[in-house]
């Protein structure tokens, strides 16, 4: 009846509209979210897109070039192994933060003296500010100094010292053992909160149906752990991918480019060669490809 | 009971807001208040910001604290410096001249005035005067400040980069002082390493040690990336072989193996750490035995680079001063940009360095620091042999991008590691080519 009413009245002036307080309320709600998306988010996604499709360099306009930038690209060497660099670091680092991050949320999801301390303290690496644990890395890397080799050393484990970040090989195991150790945390702490939420009940029919841990595992745990799975398994390629600090700080992409990955040549051309086209063109080069893996992944979770 | 439409926030009557509405006013707000932003103000008095890098030596910045200072009480305008890690100067450098706001002055870093000469102003006034003024200025500075025709950076200083070696130890294998000469060079660091005591120039990445390591080594040998146009990159020639084939040959004869991990300040470590004989490094190894080992200063001494075939080079950074085109107080710049490299000033500013920077003007290469300590005074020879990345051709963008893509240094890391010398070239020749093939 009451809202009949006031459909029917005049229509009001143009201020008196907007003063209404539930619109008002909407408005103010809502607006530092989509003004922080705006600035923060679009805003800047946007404008990289625009310059990576133009030939610009510092201090110059540049003009539109379509996919040029992109399709030099490929046809670069050194771009060419950066792909292949980068795909290398994301695969094995997601593979195996997922394989240990498992073993550690089963480990942790059992009962055992100090358990919640184990589990703040396994968080440790993922707080700490990854520029300054890479740093501690470096050290214990380090052409002389290197505490691991001391110990390795001195276990009778190898012969002669490890050049860890001197040589192409070692280079790349350093980066995704530091990347993996950055990591695991997130995986761990997120598969133990999908662990504690499997209810008990369903252990105890199939124990019950004679069925043993590892066919537990397989038919219960890992199933009811799959969306879980899923998205820390996104998030954390994505964010591998992306990743800046733990390469620059400890091969800043050598030796002989052995670890050079998108984002680090993509800083070396952008911002020290000044070509900046060219340098977007390259951090946004996975951009349509991770696209795509988002959306198959975002279907599937909506689904299950 | 009316429906609530999809998409929309129910108000009630007239007060209906689509969500298409709502986004529109909300990116019209966005957009009028981001531009609220680009206004500056250009009111009040002169006040110039001077955008550069934090020194290791403390000293040396507190100095131009205290002149800026000085400066203000004296002429009135405020000066103020900011100091920033150098690896950072290239990202605020790219920001300023992005964004058109920043600092007034800012320190244009090797080839800096090549990379974005478009947003700095012409300064050939205040180099014409302070040339005359100061005997001229050396090769080096000239390839940093002019771009075409036009200097558009004043020349600052130079971080000269040496060979810094222990003479005790080079003493214990027969040799009085530094040798002249590459090949003599590859003898004495076998003789160094079979006495526990190798020999150690980066290989890895090390923008600063690994590149001014390796392009006089090239030079020396008569190799160079590009003809003299610039254009051509002629990387692949017999005198490069030859500077592949020694690099080689020093690796496995008298070097640390863990030169190919090497950073910028590797060597600084290995060798307050008594774990290298020689290295090519600012004077900052010495300055820092001041501190921390003074045993080590008492046998630690400089040399020039060696001689090669083609004659004696080498790559320093060198700064200048560039004023940004934004900047609203061009004129007080360039006043105090002058006034900065007035003898009074500069050689108060070198004499705190000791050696850690070396004047641009010929003039300067009599200053008085050189006197203080005979150990550094071949570090003012250094502007002499001093070329940029692109020798012989200018300083130019693709001859940056080759620097910071290490084509060099890993042409000559991956014969290092064993690659043969042709194979190896070829890798830099294609690498070369694509880079100046896009200029």
């Amino acid at each position: 009846m009451s809202i009949a009413r006031a459909e029917r009245l005049p229509a009001r002036p143009w201020a008196a509209r907007f003063v209404k307080p539930e619109a008002l309320t909407g408005y103010g709600l809502i607006s530092p979210a989509v003004f922080l998306m705006m600035v923060l988010l679009a805003y800047p996604f946007v404008l990289a897109v625009y310059i990576s499709l133009s030939d610009r360099v510092l201090g110059e306009p540049g003009k539109f070039i379509w996919l040029g930038n992109f399709l030099k690209l490929l046809q670069d060497s050194l771009f060419l192994q950066t792909v292949w660099n980068s795909f290398v670091y994301t695969l094995s680092t997601v593979f195996l933060k997922l394989v240990l991050g498992l073993l550690l949320a089963l480990l942790l999801n059992q009962e055992f003296p100090c358990r919640n301390m184990v589990r703040g303290a396994l968080l440790l690496p993922w707080i700490v500010p990854t520029s300054l644990s890479v740093l501690t890395w470096l050290w214990m890397f380090d052409s002389l100094f290197s505490v691991v080799n001391y110990i390795l050393l001195g276990l009778g484990l190898i012969s002669r010292k490890i050049p860890w970040l001197g040589d192409p090989f070692w280079a790349m195991v350093s980066v995704i053992i530091v990347n993996t150790w950055r990591g695991l945390p997130f995986f761990a702490v997120s598969i133990l909160a999908g662990l504690m939420t499997i209810p008990r009940e369903l252990y105890e029919a199939a124990e019950t149906d004679g069925a043993r841990a590892p066919r537990q595992f397989w038919h219960i745990t890992l199933p009811l752990l799959q969306p879980v799975i899923a998205v820390v398994v996104l998030f954390s390629t994505i964010w591998t991918f992306a990743d800046f600090q733990i390469v620059y700080i400890l091969t800043h992409g050598g030796p002989i480019n052995a670890t050079q990955i998108f984002a680090t040549m993509a800083y070396d051309i952008a911002l020290v060669a000044g070509r900046i086209g060219e340098g977007s063109a390259i951090s946004l080069f996975l951009f349509p490809a991770l696209l795509v893996v988002i959306i198959l992944m975002l279907r599937y979770l909506r689904r299950e | 009971m009316r429906k609530k439409k999809h998409g929309s926030v129910h108000t009630g009557g007239d007060g209906t807001i689509s969500r298409r509405k709502f986004l529109g006013v909300t990116a019209g707000a966005t957009a009028a208040l981001s531009f609220g932003t680009f206004i500056r103000s250009g009111l009040g008095a002169a006040k110039i910001n001077v955008l550069t890098w934090s020194n290791t030596l403390n000293a040396m910045d507190d100095t131009l604290r205290e002149q800026a200072k000085q400066y203000t009480k004296e002429k009135g305008v405020e000066v103020s410096f900011e100091f920033i890690n150098q690896s950072d100067l290239p990202t605020k450098t790219a920001a300023a001249v992005e964004s058109g706001a920043g600092p007034d002055i800012i320190t244009t870093w090797s080839d800096g005035a090549h990379l974005f000469d478009k947003a700095l102003i012409d300064v050939s006034d205040v180099t014409g005067s302070l040339g005359k003024q100061l005997k001229g200025w050396t090769n080096i500075a000239k390839d940093i400040g002019i771009v075409g025709k036009v200097w558009k950076t004043v020349p600052w200083g130079i971080i000269p980069i040496i060979v810094v070696y222990r003479s005790d130890w080079l003493e214990e294998v027969g040799y009085r002082k530094f040798p002249d000469t590459y090949d003599e060079m590859l003898v004495m660091a076998k003789k160094l390493k079979d006495k526990g005591h190798p020999v150690g120039f980066a290989l890895g990445r090390a923008i600063g040690d690994g590149n001014q390591s390796h392009y006089p080594m090239l030079w020396a040998f008569g190799g160079a990336e590009v003809k003299k146009d610039g254009k051509t990159v002629a990387i692949n020639s017999p005198e490069t072989a030859k500077a592949v084939d020694y690099r080689r040959k020093l690796y496995q004869a008298g070097e640390t193996e863990d030169i190919l991990s090497w950073d910028d300040s590797s060597n600084n470590r290995a060798f307050l750490a008594e774990a290298l004989s020689v290295t090519g490094n600012a004077a900052s190894i010495y300055w820092a035995e001041q501190k921390n080992a003074p045993h080590l200063r008492k046998v630690t001494n400089h040399a020039l680079w060696p001689k090669g075939p083609a004659g004696r080079f080498g790559y320093s950074t060198a700064m200048g001063l560039g004023i940004f085109k934004f900047s609203k107080f061009q004129k007080e710049a360039k006043a105090f940009i002058t006034w900065l490299i007035q003898p009074k000033q500069y050689s108060a500013w070198i004499g705190v360095g000791e050696g850690q920077i070396a004047g641009l003007a010929n003039y300067y290469e009599d200053d008085p620091v050189w006197k203080k300590d005979s150990k550094l005074e071949v570090v003012r020879e250094i502007p002499k042999y001093v070329r940029m990345p692109g020798y012989p051709g200018p300083p130019s963008r693709p001859a940056a991008e080759a620097m910071v893509k290490y084509v060099i240094v890993n042409m000559f890391a991956r014969a290092a590691k064993g690659m043969s010398t042709a194979e190896t070239i070829k890798i830099a020749e294609q690498e070369l080519k694509e880079i100046y093939g896009k200029a």
